[in-house]
């Protein structure tokens, strides 16, 4: 039980890897002005309710390779209270990676779709 | 205060251990922002929530100090090379000066990166290219310069022109296998297949491609050149070897086999035998130093070789 188990959360982990990328870019390119770490959790929080497959430590590492890459930007700012904070926002090669990106996300998903369905609509 | 953040990031730093600097560094700060920020806002949503609870509400959805060093882990180990870009960070440098060392920085100490030269199949690959371009490169100017005077001689004649076209073609071959071996030694990635592969334009065209491809004459110039290098390669190389093992060997040779350091006619030089440790460690110290000159020459040599030999 336990090796099923983990098989289980190691495809999630791994399904993770790709998608948590789109997700922060595209919070991030929707955003107004520049969001911290904390903002951008709360707000997946609160856009996907009930589902909790992404743990938000998780998110963290995946804004600082985006940042890497140069799809993002960030600024450390102090903060009122508490230690300061790195705000990120999303650059323009980043926009046009999103883009990208958004169009492989449907390709995949219709994909996968349409094998798990396995053909019953015709 | 705040105790069950110190323990968190104390536990996450031990989780993260064998990491990278910047990796431990960047998943401390990250860790420590959330957590703060997120307390802090549940004591003003809630002022009656007792610390403990609500970090522990916040730590569940942060995911425990193993889940979240995983996740550093993982990015760690795919994002370095494969998306190595360039960034223009020198702004931000100031800013966070923690985060502005490189993903994958060798952090070993400077004694192991030096001698650690003698385990580089790299620095062994680049000796052995170096010391075979001597005989590569005698081979290759020969090729070349024979095979430039006798076209250029010939082509008064009608023979002229095919002994020209195969010569080229022979330039174009030397240039496909000595890029195998200079990736192979050297470790620059370097073409596979031939480019000569069109099936729609005659030979004519064919011809005229080489001719005027600027790559093919580059290649002819790399083969002429690779002579004089190999020479001055093979030179200091055997020159720098040879003098380190003197240097190592020199007690055995002085007190073992009574072998004078100099002999001029009938007056045998030794050396004092206070002054072998010195002998001995300057030896070693001067072969490892040749090792690295020899893997940075290797590299060199590999980039001269891309450029003269790839058509981009």
């Amino acid at each position: 039980m336990e090796e099923i188990n983990e098989t289980i959360k190691k495809f999630q982990k791994e399904l993770n890897g790709g998608t948590s990328s789109l997700v922060l870019l595209s919070v991030l390119s929707k955003a107004e002005s520049p969001m911290y770490g904390y903002q951008i959790a709360k707000l997946i929080e609160a856009e996907t309710k009930d589902v909790d497959i992404m743990k938000q430590g998780a998110l963290y590492p995946v804004l600082r390779s985006l940042e890497s890459t140069g799809l993002l930007e960030s600024e450390v700012e102090p903060s009122i209270a508490g230690p300061p904070r790195r705000y990120y926002k999303i650059t323009d090669s980043g926009r046009t990676t999103l883009t990208k990106w958004i169009e492989i996300w449907h390709q995949t998903r219709e994909f996968v779709d349409a094998i798990l369905k396995g053909g019953d609509d015709e | 205060m705040n105790n069950g953040i110190e323990k968190y990031l104390s536990e996450l730093k031990k989780e993260l251990a064998d990491s990278d600097r910047a990796t431990i560094q960047d998943a401390l700060s990250d860790a420590e922002e959330h957590l703060r920020t997120g307390l802090n806002s549940a004591m003003e949503a809630d002022p009656q929530i007792s610390e403990a609870e609500a970090l522990a509400a916040i730590v569940e959805k942060y995911g425990a100090p193993r889940e979240v060093a995983a996740a550093y882990k993982e990015i760690e180990s795919r994002t370095p090379s494969a998306f190595a870009v360039p960034t223009n960070k020198e702004s931000e440098v100031e800013v966070t000066p923690e985060s502005a060392e490189p993903i994958a920085a060798d952090t070993r100490p400077f004694y192991v990166k030096f001698f650690g030269i003698f385990a580089d199949l790299r620095a062994w690959g680049s000796l052995l290219y170096l010391i075979f371009a001597l005989g590569t490169g005698i081979i290759y100017f020969t090729w070349a310069v024979t095979g430039l005077s006798l076209s250029a001689g010939l082509l008064v004649l009608i023979i002229g022109i095919p002994v020209a076209a195969l010569f080229l073609l022979s330039v174009r071959g030397i240039a496909l296998v000595e890029g195998r071996i200079v990736e192979a030694l050297l470790g620059v990635r370097m073409p596979r297949r031939p480019l000569f592969s069109r099936k729609d334009i005659g030979w004519w065209q064919k011809i005229k491609g080489m001719i005027t491809s600027r790559h093919t004459w580059t290649a002819i110039v790399y083969m002429i050149f690779q002579m004089p290098l190999g020479i001055i390669y093979f030179t200091v190389i055997i020159t720098l070897i040879s003098a380190s093992l003197w240097g190592i060997a020199l007690p055995i040779v002085q007190f073992g086999f009574d072998i004078p350091v100099f002999q001029n006619y009938d007056y045998y030089y030794y050396l004092a035998g206070w002054l072998m440790p010195f002998t001995v460690i300057g030896g070693i110290l001067l072969l490892t130093a040749t090792m690295h000159l020899v893997k940075a020459t290797g590299r060199l040599h590999g980039n001269l070789a891309k450029v003269m030999l790839v058509r981009e």
